[in-house]
């Protein structure tokens, strides 16, 4: 064997160590259940939240998110303990790369976020998304001018677009909590 | 976008009706006169207007309801994004592609003067299940591919990646060398000026690409580890006579999996941490023999190994980046070569920093301007030969790259830079471009 022969294996050798003990087969890093838990731990009860929006509110929002990536399905739950708000937990799906990004985040009803959670990413390319580093940056942030790409929430150099997707997602559920969430229709 | 919710929809009118009309059919004929049964006729027809009527009204409200509810993300997003997957997400399949137009004037010989459609990529991924998806990209490079025209066409990555756990992922098929900070982030949206910056080019041959199998892990705390490993390079395809191997001594014996000789493999190995929001430092090694069982080359063992870093404080980004490449065993091969202009370097290096600044940012707009400083040299080092014939080492080249970015519409960039040479006897150049990512 060659000597650069042995070098080659060295490495994959070391990679091997490094390695997790047991492969767990999982494709999501959290279900619904764990995301929502995460992100308000003391809530006793995440009833998913049904609403309208309004064309009016949609340009509301629209106006004060910006731009945005293409997203997926969004699913938003009312949290609560002992019968008290604790807040919302809002699910929502942006274009990393090529694929989706499912994440959740949760708005209390003083309208401070708490961390991102990222329940499923679909690619290897920018999976620096999920560093929890990167995620806390979110937390406690109450207002959109608090949330630019960059300048407030980093970019990850290399997951340059799944970080800013994620955090244009955030910017439009933090919007659509504004216009919509925080004043209920007045209407029963 | 679609909104997930459930509306339940209100029982009671329906209900009541059924019951009215249930009422009105069970009525004792025989326990009221006529008159009293048509009075009591009517004033129940009464009654089944007035929730008919109230039936009709909850319906349309639903309805209403619903149709809110189904317009609302969608439409108010698509408002401003431009879609990235043609074939949305349900299906698996998406497409994705970037592409880069330049023009360059050489400030001393206009002549030379050139536009070109640098790239043009299309690439596809299929998911087929939740765990395992395919990714491909195809690249036409200078427009027109044929034999009388400077084009290629090129199939730039296809591979299969799966995802293990969630920490995880696998790759077989041919794909991208994690090494340095343009290889993997290629795209003219993500790079400053017009042209991939001398030191990624020459020394680290990006677009580099492998065919093998690599695996990728990563760490909550932000350490991404990657290990592979794939072909590698094939030494007798150095032309002695071509100043190709000058200008970048990997890329004139890089193989891009065409009929790639493989008796011979290489192994990468890089490191990552972004465990800092706003950091990012690695570095990376890449060995093997590119003897690849050839008549005359022996044991000729190709190291490249680089160590990079970016910084964002603020408006500000840095980045900076050091690579050094060495070719083990040269001396028998160049013997051979004597004569010739281009013998193969046993060491070749590069570095440069830079930084840029976000200037003006509105809307979706971002002006960036930067500047660049690289030093490289592509043969700071032969191997001993015998008095009198081993060539003289290279010279350092120096480019400074002063420009700006401008970045609009999500994905679309302007550049606009000069640079200027020194060490290399070309002529200072300006450089006009545009690109896109989607």
């Amino acid at each position: 064997m060659a000597d650069a022969d042995r070098g080659v294996f060295g490495l994959m050798g070391a990679a091997a160590l490094m390695m997790p003990a047991t492969v767990v087969v999982a494709a999501d890093y959290l279900t619904i259940d764990a995301a929502q838990k995460s992100i308000f731990p003391s809530a006793d009860s995440f009833e998913p939240f049904v609403f309208a929006i309004t064309a009016e509110q949609r340009s509301t929002i629209a106006a004060l998110a910006g731009a945005q990536p293409p997203h997926g399905a969004l699913r938003v739950w009312k949290a609560s303990k002992d019968g008290t708000p604790w807040g919302f937990v809002l699910l929502d799906e942006v274009i990393g790369r090529s694929d989706l990004i499912t994440y959740a985040i949760g708005v209390a009803p003083d309208g401070a976020l708490t961390p991102v959670e990222i329940l499923s990413y679909r690619e290897s390319h920018g999976a620096e998304i999920r560093n929890a580093a990167w995620r806390r940056q979110f937390a406690n942030r109450h207002d959109l001018s608090e949330l630019e790409f960059r300048t407030d929430i980093k970019n990850i150099s290399g997951a340059t677009l799944s970080s800013e997707h994620v955090t244009q997602g955030v910017r439009w559920l933090l919007a659509l909590w504004a216009t919509v969430l925080h004043q209920p229709p007045s209407h029963p | 976008m679609q909104l997930i919710a459930t509306i339940r929809a209100p029982s009671l009118p329906r209900s009541a009706l059924t019951f009215a009309i249930g009422a009105l059919m069970s009525l004792p004929a025989s326990a009221a006169t006529q008159q009293e049964l048509e009075a009591q006729l009517a004033g129940l027809a009464g009654e089944v207007a007035t929730l008919k009527s109230e039936l009709a009204r909850v319906s349309q409200e639903q309805k209403n309801s619903m149709t809110a509810l189904a317009a609302v993300p969608v439409q108010v997003i698509g408002e401003t994004a431009t879609p990235a997957s043609s074939a949305g997400a349900d299906s698996g399949l998406d497409f994705f592609g970037y592409g880069q137009v330049d023009y360059a004037r050489p400030k001393d010989n206009p002549s030379d003067t050139t536009a070109t459609v640098s790239r043009f990529v299309v690439g596809m991924s299929n998911q087929f299940d939740e765990k395992t998806r395919l990714v491909s990209e195809l690249e036409i490079e200078n427009a027109v591919s044929s034999a009388d025209d400077p084009g290629e066409v090129e199939v730039e990555q296809l591979y299969i990646e799966r995802s293990f756990d969630d920490r995880l992922f696998g790759k077989v098929g041919l794909f991208l060398i994690p090494s340095g900070l343009l290889n993997e982030n290629h795209e003219p949206t993500r790079f400053y000026g017009v042209f991939r910056n001398r030191v990624e080019t020459a020394i680290i041959p990006t677009t580099w690409r492998e065919g093998g199998m690599l695996l990728q892990g990563s760490t909550d705390f932000g350490l991404r580890w990657d290990a592979g490993l794939t072909t590698g390079f094939d030494l007798s395809k150095w032309d002695p006579t071509s100043p190709e191997g000058k200008e970048s001594p990997l890329g004139s014996i890089h193989q891009e999996m065409a009929l790639a000789k493989a008796s011979d493999m290489s192994g990468v190995f890089a490191l990552n941490y972004t465990g800092i929001p706003g950091l990012r430092i690695g570095a990376s090694i890449f060995s093997g023999d590119a003897a690849q069982g050839q008549l005359g080359f022996d044991d000729n063992v190709v190291t490249l190994w680089e160590a990079h870093g970016t910084w964002t404080p603020g408006r500000f980004e840095f980045a900076a980046l050091y690579a050094n490449g060495h070719i083990s065993n040269t001396s028998k091969v160049n013997l051979t070569f004597i004569g010739n202009p281009t013998l193969i370097p046993e060491s070749f290096y590069g570095w440069y920093g830079q930084a840029a600044y976000n200037l003006l940012d509105w809307d979706e707009n971002s002006l960036r301007p930067f500047v660049r400083f690289e030093r490289l040299n592509t043969a700071s080092n032969y191997s001993d030969l015998s008095p009198g014939l081993t060539p003289e080492n290279g010279p350092d080249q120096d480019i400074i790259t002063s420009g700006v970015n401008f970045l609009f519409a999500q994905g679309v960039v302007l550049k606009a830079d000069y640079q200027h040479f020194h060490g290399t006897g070309g002529s200072d150049q300006i450089n006009f471009g545009m690109g896109y990512q989607f």
